[in-house]
């Protein structure tokens, strides 16, 4: 088996692994936010990864060679992950800027006034 | 008839037909009863261990966190780890779900 | 063709269209605004009967977007097509969300008069419905993940609308972080899927799932995924923070997404997931977690003080009767149990979602209201509010005794059946499920007898404006014909339900 068929996906393993150790382990608000879009962009990857086929050439119409060409749905759904993963990463930083405002702290140890 | 009851257990309309029904009996006998009336001094006012109310009600209603104290005070070992988890730290929240997913996995392995 | 096929396509179109026609009409005026956010409100509403009056009439359909016979076969070049199902069970969760949300919506009209920013808040609202409206009808994984997002984005922004209150803010980074990452593991396991079988359609990933290792795995992360934005224990904490927090009235709707999750959820395992596991097994989970819910939320409940959080916890205990219900259905699957008790338990947990999410808003919106009268929240500064508010009064004692499972009222009547079949398949379950609704009780009392008995301290000036009344009444008239027509409801709405996803009795 091709070596670089399966690199992406232990890529892929490594930043959803990282994303998920930073959200647990790490304390300040931002830097869980950091970790939240590594796990983005390892499923982001996970996603083109999957449509990959050898020889397949991208599905672009115009002047495509007369081989077979690749599925787009995952680019699809990629794309649109992306989109929404801007529209959530906007708006938990904008949460964090209030906190920052009405704490005083990004510290996670320190926002929790709603507990029990 | 109409099919009024839910598989064969529980009819809320019988329910509450039967339930006027005891109702009425209960009025009947209640009617059955003396209806004289004395007039004491006391009637109708609340009983607080025979001392008088107090003219000014506030602060006398027993409530909150009083209400199922004993209950809770005894229970305290059960609780006290329990508040305790509920940190309120996101992380916290994170882990408890990372660590259900783990759980279930495994289960799903182990099981199949 | 008939227009009634693209039913299921307007419910989600006409929230999504007035979602964004209300802030222009709030550039007019008040009045036009909320006109706008009504008109798309009681559309949606109409739609939603349409297609239940539909579903029921002709039977329910497969509607495949931009096809050109969408009510066609999947054919090659139509299998990447979204697809929404209108069956007996988008309906049942279609009528529990729509209810809910005219509820609140009329309940917003009166509370939330003099708030700034009302103009966003009734689009985030419609955003909302489309979004949970969306998770329930469609039965594409991929289009599950982006109504799940859009859940999320527009029920946090709800949650965090008092963003003077940094408590508010807090509790919606929390709820938005954790459905974050819930929502990027599900599209992992999504990935995951579309790898092992080329497909995202439910009904065709269903026909194919045979329990590898790659299935197993994305099984299990969907299933903790939705279980986790259904509240469930252990990861129930976003949700007494979130519910306590978001403004009073949007509080139902919050909590209408868990239910949400949760219709998605049993959705799948019956749909996609039955071939791939063993049901006892797949069953057990959901057990294990209903009752641990119930346990722990009803626990948890004793040591509040703050009336939203209090009823927040009970509400998590709700979700626990519903997931063990369906899970004892679940797992006595394809046996001869299913018949003896098995369908009575999924009757039972179907027929509990839909009165919890009535009832449950019913009590959130009550307590709404003496948040509104005396702007106090605490139980332990509460007190005599029977005195001046006996409207708002009846209506928490009928939500608070169905909550209960008090006979006659709806919530015994689906208890009853939960009961009564759980007990078959193990006591425990059955005893567990009594002693947690025996603490109900005694919860609801607490409330009761702190926020409306005794003295009347003066504490409400009156009773609450009556939009905020006439929205309690409706949802009250709707307990109220549950409780009296159980085996109506059962007939007419659950079992079509259940046939749907192939599981009648």
């Amino acid at each position: 088996m091709n070596l670089f068929l399966i690199l992406p996906f232990f890529v892929v393993m490594v930043l959803v692994a990282m994303g998920l150790y930073v959200a647990l382990f790490k304390k300040n608000l931002i830097k869980i936010i950091m970790g939240i879009t590594l796990m983005q962009n390892g499923a982001n990857l996970f996603l083109v990864s999957l449509a990959y086929r050898e020889g397949y050439v991208a599905p672009i119409w115009t002047s495509a060679p007369a081989t077979d060409m690749v599925l787009p749905t995952p680019h699809a759904l990629t794309l649109t992950s992306i989109v929404i993963g801007v529209a959530t990463t906007a708006l938990m930083l904008s949460f964090v800027i209030m906190l920052k405002r009405h704490y005083g702290t990004i510290d996670s140890n320190e926002v929790r006034r709603c507990r029990e | 008839m109409i099919d009024i009851v839910l598989r064969d257990i529980w009819s809320p309309i019988l329910f509450i037909i039967v339930g006027l029904l005891v109702t009425l009996i209960a009025y009947l006998f209640y009617k059955l009863g003396n209806s004289e009336y004395r007039k004491t001094r006391y009637k109708g006012d609340p009983f607080i261990s025979g001392n008088r109310p107090p003219k000014d009600l506030q602060g006398i209603h027993v409530g909150g966190d009083n209400l199922y104290w004993g209950f809770t005070h005894a229970l305290k070992k059960f609780f006290e780890p329990l508040v305790k988890g509920h940190t309120g730290i996101v992380n916290d929240y994170v882990y408890w779900f990372v660590v259900t997913l783990a759980v279930v996995l495994v289960y799903l392995y182990i099981a199949m | 063709m008939n227009i009634a096929t693209h039913l299921p396509s307007f419910i989600l179109g006409i929230p999504l269209l007035f979602a964004f026609l209300t802030p222009i009409a709030n550039k007019f005026s008040k009045e036009i605004r909320n006109a706008v956010f009504l008109t798309g409100l009681l559309l949606t509403g109409l739609f939603v009967g349409l297609m239940a009056y539909e579903v029921y009439t002709t039977g329910g359909w497969v509607y495949i977007f931009g096809a050109q016979d969408p009510v066609g076969e999947l054919t090659t070049e139509s299998l990447f097509r979204i697809t929404f199902v209108a069956d007996g069970f988008s309906t049942l969760a279609t009528l529990t969300i729509i209810i809910t949300a005219i509820g609140a919506a009329f309940y917003s009209l009166g509370y939330m008069k003099e708030s700034p920013g009302m103009g966003k808040y009734y689009t985030l609202f419609l955003l909302t419905l489309a979004g949970v409206n969306g998770m329930v009808l469609t039965s594409d994984l991929f289009n599950l993940f982006v109504w799940f997002e859009v859940t999320s984005i527009a029920s946090c922004a709800l949650v965090a609308y008092h963003n003077e209150r940094g408590k508010s803010v807090e509790a919606a980074l929390k709820y938005m972080i954790i459905s974050v990452v819930g929502g990027l593991l599900l599209l992992v396991s999504i990935g995951l899927f579309y790898g092992e079988y080329g497909v995202l359609n439910y009904a065709l990933i269903g026909d194919s799932v045979h329990g590898s290792f790659i299935d197993l795995l994305a099984i299990g992360i969907i299933m903790v995924i939705l279980a986790m934005k259904a509240s469930s224990v252990p990861m129930h904490m976003w949700a007494p923070d979130a519910y306590a927090e978001a403004p009073e009235p949007i509080t139902p709707f919050i909590a209408i997404t868990s239910l949400g999750a949760l219709f998605v959820l049993f959705r799948l395992i019956f749909f996609v997931f039955r071939g791939a596991v063993e049901p006892p097994a797949l069953g057990t989970i959901l057990i294990f977690l209903g009752v641990l819910s119930m346990f722990v939320g009803v626990s948890m409940a004793l040591k509040q003080s703050d009336i939203k959080r209090l009823i927040a916890y009970l509400s998590v205990s709700q979700i626990g009767y519903m997931m063990m219900a369906v899970g004892v259905g679940f797992a006595t699957l394809d046996t001869a149990d299913y018949g003896s008790f098995g369908a009575m338990a999924i009757e039972g947990g179907f027929f509990h979602m839909i009165n919890d999410g009535v009832y449950k808003a019913l009590l959130f919106l009550s307590a709404a209201a003496v948040i509104y009268a005396t702007k106090i929240r605490d139980l332990n500064k509460l007190g005599g509010l029977a005195h001046n508010m006996p409207y708002t009064t009846f209506f928490f004692i009928i939500g608070a005794l169905s909550i209960a499972g008090i006979p006659p009222l709806s919530g015994f009547s689906s208890k009853l059946l939960i009961y009564e079949s759980v007990y078959l398949y193990h006591p425990i379950l059955a005893i567990i499920a009594l002693v947690v609704s025996i603490i109900t009780l005694a919860l609801v009392a607490k409330v009761f007898f702190n926020a409306f008995l005794g003295p009347d301290q003066k504490m409400s000036k009156g009773e609450v404006p009556s939009s905020m009344l006439i929205a309690m009444g409706i949802l009250t008239a709707v307990v109220i014909l549950f409780s009296l027509f159980p085996h109506y409801v059962v007939s007419e709405i659950v079992v079509p339900a259940m046939e749907s996803l192939g599981v009648g009795a």
